[in-house]
């Protein structure tokens, strides 16, 4: 393997890498504040990329698509928290995995009737002529993704360090009644987990849209996400991260080391091989137990 | 003892389907046939979910394994159906136990990942083998035969129900054993099981084998029934299927599994007419059930019971 295939299949994987991050990082972000693992996040982005699809067929431009977005994302999650999920936060994990799980499904049959089954697409807001930067392609939408991705990253990060909300948010991850006994509104707080990690999941429907098109099968990117999750430790943020983007790289490597078709099933089998030997996983800090 | 008694009203009225059958046309056959395969997938996933509480997003991938490795082996090496199923049933479970082995260490939301990542496996592994398996176009099943002969539609209907016959029985007897109680005593307390002397991981175990051989059966029998199999009968939405079955009709109970897979496998049929709704209208139900009616519908015959006790003898309703 040369160095500029290497170069350029360690961009391809960046690229890629930086959507399961941000699937990673909405998947990651509820969890520690309620404990909840949002089965159904892939259909958020799924959700995402069709009011990309929608709000682009209105001619509306591109910044303008991008805060709608986020935005509509995160009212979605406050109603999905406030009707779906706060009326069975306490109950068994089964009843969680299995409604969360259930939401996905509603909304992808639900877009699958009303908008069929074909493709559907949308451009990059760059176009797509790639950029040659050191003799190698840079697809601009690529780097768009990724920029994005650093944004949010670091925006997520020094919203849980810097603002009230954030630590509030750390705080009830912690201990949920020493919270509520400290004054803080753990509804609040679930809340607005919801909110951003729903956001976080739609803008990354816009993202990918160009990348993969648009369809209800979409969601399946969150089954990297759970594996990125995975390698970061669940209740990482920078692991989250940082997995989601190993999830991109380890990917595109093993499609071109050991062929199409079994690069599918690396990414599962590692998360079986994690989960075994190490359910904490590369960043975590011991295992995460709802009590 | 209650559970018994309507486990036997089930068991007799199945017997009675039976006979009443011979007498309608080859579709309701079909149906029926349809019914008890998923009456004994649920059952089997039921042991694994409702007694030993652990969750399972992969049971269809054992159907998977079932169908697939007895249509190959009466394709390839022209084994005779009767002896494909059941082979074809223990390989499933021999795969139950392998991922239980790990699996069995696993809680919660790190199960149902590693269950949904052994169901992907699993389909990617159907998909990507295609000159085995036919991939995603599917694999024709041989025609199932017998000394010579086609079975009829009828005969495999017979055969369906003699398997979903001794699903509910073994099933029924394995829960009022010793393993039974040790299934259910795992979920309510491992800690209060593992200080009594129940090897806790091995129950676990042992509930992931006996789950997968159920599935790997009624995996074999869907394969002769329909005629055809493909991977996109055994994904993710059929293991939601499976998991709604238990949910409807009552968890850690086989009259659970009987009524829930039962009422949800007339589902399709009535609602022919808006079928595009049909996974919304499947997902709310569970959603439903999982909200308001946590333990399903075996609680009715439960307060129906109830009535009819008070009914009777006042004086022994109320101690």
């Amino acid at each position: 393997m040369t160095t500029t295939l290497a170069l350029q299949l360690a961009i391809a994987g960046i690229s890629v890498g930086s959507i399961y991050a941000l699937v990673a990082l909405a998947i990651v972000i509820p969890f520690k504040s309620s404990g909840v693992l949002n089965f159904g996040q892939g259909e958020i982005v799924t959700l995402g990329a069709y009011l990309a699809l929608i709000l682009t067929q209105l001619a509306l431009p591109y910044p303008i698509v991008l805060i709608s977005i986020v935005i509509l994302g995160g009212l979605g999650g406050v109603v999905i928290e406030r009707l779906l999920i706060r009326p069975i936060v306490k109950a068994p994990e089964f009843t969680l995995v299995i409604a969360t799980f259930a939401i996905g499904v509603v909304i992808k049959s639900s877009l699958s009737v009303q908008f069929g089954d074909s493709p559907n697409s949308i451009d990059g807001p760059f176009g797509s002529t790639p950029i040659m930067a050191f003799g190698l392609n840079i697809n601009p939408t690529s780097a768009w993704i990724l920029t994005c991705t650093l944004l949010v990253s670091t925006a997520v990060v020094l919203f849980f360090s810097r603002t009230r909300l954030g630590r509030a948010m750390r705080a009830v991850s912690v201990n949920t009644e020493a919270a509520r006994l400290m004054g803080i509104r753990v509804e609040t707080v679930y809340r607005w987990s919801w909110a951003i990690s729903t956001a976080i999941g739609a803008l990354a429907g816009l993202l990918v849209a160009p990348l993969i098109g648009i369809n209800p099968e979409v969601g399946q990117l969150i089954l990297r996400g759970l594996l990125g999750a995975v390698i970061g430790g669940f209740t990482s943020i920078p692991g989250a991260i940082i997995g989601g983007l190993s999830v991109g790289l380890i990917e595109t490597y093993s499609g071109v080391l050991i062929g199409s078709s079994f690069k599918n099933l690396v990414p599962f089998l590692l998360l079986m091989v994690l989960l075994v030997f190490r359910p904490q996983g590369l960043f975590g800090t011991g295992e995460f137990k709802r009590v | 003892m209650f559970e018994t008694r309507l486990n036997s009203v089930l068991f007799l009225s199945v017997v009675a389907l039976a006979l009443t059958a011979s007498a309608l046309g080859s579709y309701p056959v079909y149906l029926m046939s349809l019914a008890g395969i998923n009456i004994i997938a649920a059952i089997g996933l039921n042991l694994l979910t409702g007694n030993s509480g652990q969750i399972s997003l992969c049971h269809s991938s054992f159907m998977a394994i079932g169908a697939y490795s007895s249509s190959l082996l009466t394709a390839r090496y022209g084994l005779p159906f009767w002896l494909a199923i059941p082979l074809g049933s223990f390989l499933a479970t021999l795969v139950g136990a392998l991922l239980g082995a790990p699996a069995s260490r696993l809680r919660g939301i790190y199960l149902a990942l590693a269950t949904l990542g052994f169901l992907q496996i699993v389909q990617i592994v159907i998909e990507e083998f295609a000159d085995v398996t036919g991939g995603v176009r599917g694999l024709n099943v041989p025609k199932a035969t017998f000394a010579g002969m086609y079975v009829s539609e009828y005969v495999r209907f017979l055969l369906v129900l003699a398997s979903t016959g001794f699903a509910i029985w073994s099933a029924t007897n394995l829960l009022s054993s010793r393993v039974g109680r040790e299934l259910n005593a795992v979920r309510l307390s491992p800690h209060a099981a593992q200080a009594l002397g129940v090897p806790v991981d091995r129950i676990r175990l042992t509930a992931f084998a006996l789950s997968a051989a159920y599935a790997g059966l009624a995996g074999g029998l869907m394969a002769i029934v329909v005629g055809f199999i493909d991977p996109g009968e055994f994904g993710v939405s059929a293991a939601l299927r499976q998991i709604t079955f238990i949910v409807v009709g009552g968890m850690g109970t086989v009259a659970g599994s009987v009524i829930g897979a039962a009422v949800l496998s007339a589902m399709p049929e009535l609602l022919r007419p808006v079928k595009e709704y049909n996974d919304i209208i499947y997902t709310l139900i569970l959603l439903g059930f999982l909200t308001f009616m946590p333990r399903g519908l075996v609680t009715l015959w439960d307060s129906f019971r109830i009535q009819i006790a008070r009914a009777t003898s006042t004086k022994e309703a109320r101690t």
